[in-house]
């Protein structure tokens, strides 16, 4: 590791992978208090816990034997979906706030690589997708045994599927905030989420005899640029098979999370070339 | 360990411990030879920075070709009227806008590598920080970008709060912060890795008179302590008492730099006499024959004859007051302010159509 030593005796550490992973790390841990003092996050986080708290006066309306699987479906949809919803609203706001507040004009001119603040912008806020997750998987599993169900080894490993799914999601939002205006990144984020959702969708329009893609050829190109470009995101909605009593092993989980942080780090990636492109006026 | 060394000796803003460290000769990269006291730390070889603006992305030239050297230890003023380029050039600098063409040189180098950025401190125009933060947890979030040890980072981190009067606030969040409690925070964060070399924009802004002379007492600090300063600033005075050369920007170009001994030189200018001529019948041809010398401009006051004249002139003047029986009170060669200076050049621009 190479030290610089200042004239009044002061060592500066800035290079090497050590060096790196602080400078990291340093911008991990304020983006993670930066975006935990968001109202919006907070606002996100209690509608949650209502809408879990809803499902337990709504399984009053549920036959006695249905009760718990209420709760459980219930649970399996809002979880993901608020989760969701933060990534995309917070990953749109996340470079922006830095510019449009001109907080990055005092950091970038430091030993810090665009490529390191881009890095530690965005496990900042995986990491506070995490705890929201965790924080609202745990109201769900209070309420669900509330109405006697409990966490079964399916649905803890359908979340770990879902914390991989969070992570390229907040990818993707990053990817289009170092591209253009919060609106708009927003916008297109939850574009790519919709249509990751349906892409096999898309891709049993392509492979049928009949219907759009093969009427008009043109379509069909959009179709197949579609399918390559965009994530298969369907790939960790794994909520019905659960529900209908499926199992899910952890040879689909370490293989789905393979396939979603080899697609997170392309939008990474793409993110850090945009951005460094950028300038700051 | 390999280490790099920047000198030796104590600085104003030294912490207070320092660490027994086998010092090699400053670095121009890591298997440099030494660089002289001469060598220049910062460059700049015609700068030019185009932005695209509008929708249909219209070509605005900010920068023309700006070139400049500034050598280590020297205090550098960056001189301009709004919108001249100086924040476009200094963010060129630190890396916040990619130059469209020309190069910018740090310590002889990339500007874009941590060892030399760290070697910088920068001061934004208006800083921010996050509001949410106190300044020593500010600090603490700069020193762990540079690598400072926790230990360095506490120690400096209160040394240079209490050198910018902040020490009584440094555990307040900066959200009810004045703009020039702000400006303190950022003149301490840009100290706070020890900086060869200071790029500070508009230091002197938004402080009120007690807060620029202390900032001004500050940078003289500096100076005085072998820190290299490159600042802007709309305030002539504070550039013509604190700096040893300047770069006068107007619009993307730069109309005149060097030393300021050398640019605000006398020969091209005037000096101003005080004569005195006796009184009768004869006073009116003698102020007639003196105002008749080339250049003069004559104003015949109470106190006695006041001449303001091209300094070649001076010889001449004294010859004829013998002629005429009188004497000269006072001689004072008129000194061109930077003030003065920086108009010059920017008539001398409108005249010649902006094309200097």
């Amino acid at each position: 590791m190479t030290a610089i030593v200042t004239k009044s005796g002061l060592e500066l550490h800035t290079s090497g992978a050590f060096a790196m992973l602080r400078r990291i790390s340093a911008v991990v841990g304020n983006t993670l208090r930066e975006a935990g003092r968001a109202k919006l996050f907070y606002g996100l986080l209690g509608a949650a816990v209502m809408l879990l708290g809803f499902s337990l006066v709504l399984s009053d309306l549920a036959l006695v034997d249905q009760k718990a699987r209420l709760v459980q479906s219930f649970g399996m949809a809002v979880v993901p979906l608020v989760c969701v919803g933060t990534a995309v609203l917070m990953g749109a706001l996340l470079l922006h706030k830095e510019i449009d507040k001109k907080t990055l004009y005092a950091i970038l001119p430091k030993p810090i690589a665009r490529g390191e603040f881009i890095a530690g912008k965005l496990l900042g806020l995986c990491a506070l997708l995490v705890i929201e997750l965790v924080a609202l998987a745990l109201v769900w599993w209070a309420v669900l045994s509330m109405r006697g169900g409990q966490m079964t080894g399916p649905i803890v490993r359908g979340l770990a599927l879902h914390v991989i799914e969070l992570v390229l999601v907040t990818s993707i939002a990053v990817f289009f905030s170092a591209l253009t205006r919060p609106v708009l990144s927003g916008l297109l984020t939850a574009g790519v989420f919709v249509v990751g959702r349906v892409t096999y969708v898309i891709t049993d329009l392509l492979a049928a005899r009949k219907g759009l893609f093969v009427e008009v050829p043109a379509m069909r190109a959009v179709g197949k640029a579609l399918v390559v470009a965009i994530p298969d995101l369907s790939t960790f909605a794994v909520a019905d098979p659960i529900l209908q009593g499926w199992d899910v092993p952890w040879s689909y989980v370490a293989s789905a999370s393979m396939y979603g942080l080899c697609w997170a780090l392309a939008f990474a990636v793409g993110a850090v070339l945009l951005f460094q492109r950028r300038d700051f006026t | 360990m390999r280490r790099l060394a920047s000198g030796a000796g104590d600085t104003l803003f030294s912490p207070a411990h320092t660490t027994p460290v086998q010092v090699c000769p400053t670095m121009n990269d890591a298997n440099s030879t030494p660089l002289s006291p001469d060598d220049a730390i910062l460059s700049l070889d015609g700068l030019a920075k185009t932005f695209r603006v509008g929708f249909w992305g219209r070509p605005v030239q900010a920068l023309r070709g700006v070139s400049l050297t500034m050598r280590r230890g020297e205090s550098l003023g960056y001189l301009g009227p709004n919108g001249s380029g100086k924040t476009t050039s200094i963010k060129c600098i630190v890396g916040l806008i990619q130059a469209s063409a020309g190069k910018v040189q740090l310590f002889g180098g990339d500007p874009g590598e941590a060892p030399r950025r760290a070697k910088v401190g920068y001061l934004p125009e208006s800083p921010y920080f996050y509001d949410y933060l106190t300044p020593i947890e500010v600090m603490e979030y700069v020193g762990k970008l540079y690598g400072m040890s926790a230990r360095d980072r506490a120690e400096r981190s209160h040394k240079l709060l209490g050198q910018v009067g902040l020490d009584q606030a440094a555990k307040r969040p900066l959200r009810g912060f004045s703009k020039g409690m702000l400006q303190r925070v950022g003149i301490a964060q840009s100290l706070l890795a020890d900086p060869e070399l200071l790029i500070w924009d508009e230091p002197l802004s938004g402080l009120d008179p007690m807060g620029r002379k202390e900032v001004r007492d500050i940078m003289a600090a500096l100076r005085a302590d072998g820190k290299s300063l490159f600042f802007s600033s709309h305030v002539l005075s504070d550039i013509e008492t604190l700096c040893d050369s300047v770069c006068i920007l107007d619009r993307g170009q730069a109309v005149a730099q060097g030393r300021l001994s050398d640019l605000l030189r006398s020969e091209e200018l005037e000096s101003e006499a005080v004569a005195e001529i006796p009184s009768g019948d004869n006073r009116p041809a003698a102020i007639a024959t003196l105002a008749a010398l080339p250049g003069v401009v004559l104003t015949d006051l109470p106190s006695g004859v006041r001449l303001v004249l091209p300094t070649a002139q001076v010889p001449a003047l004294m010859a004829k007051l013998l002629e005429l029986g009188g004497f000269l009170r006072e001689l004072n060669q008129r000194r061109d302010s930077l003030e003065e200076l920086f108009l010059r050049k920017a008539v001398k621009r409108d005249q010649d159509g902006g094309a200097a």
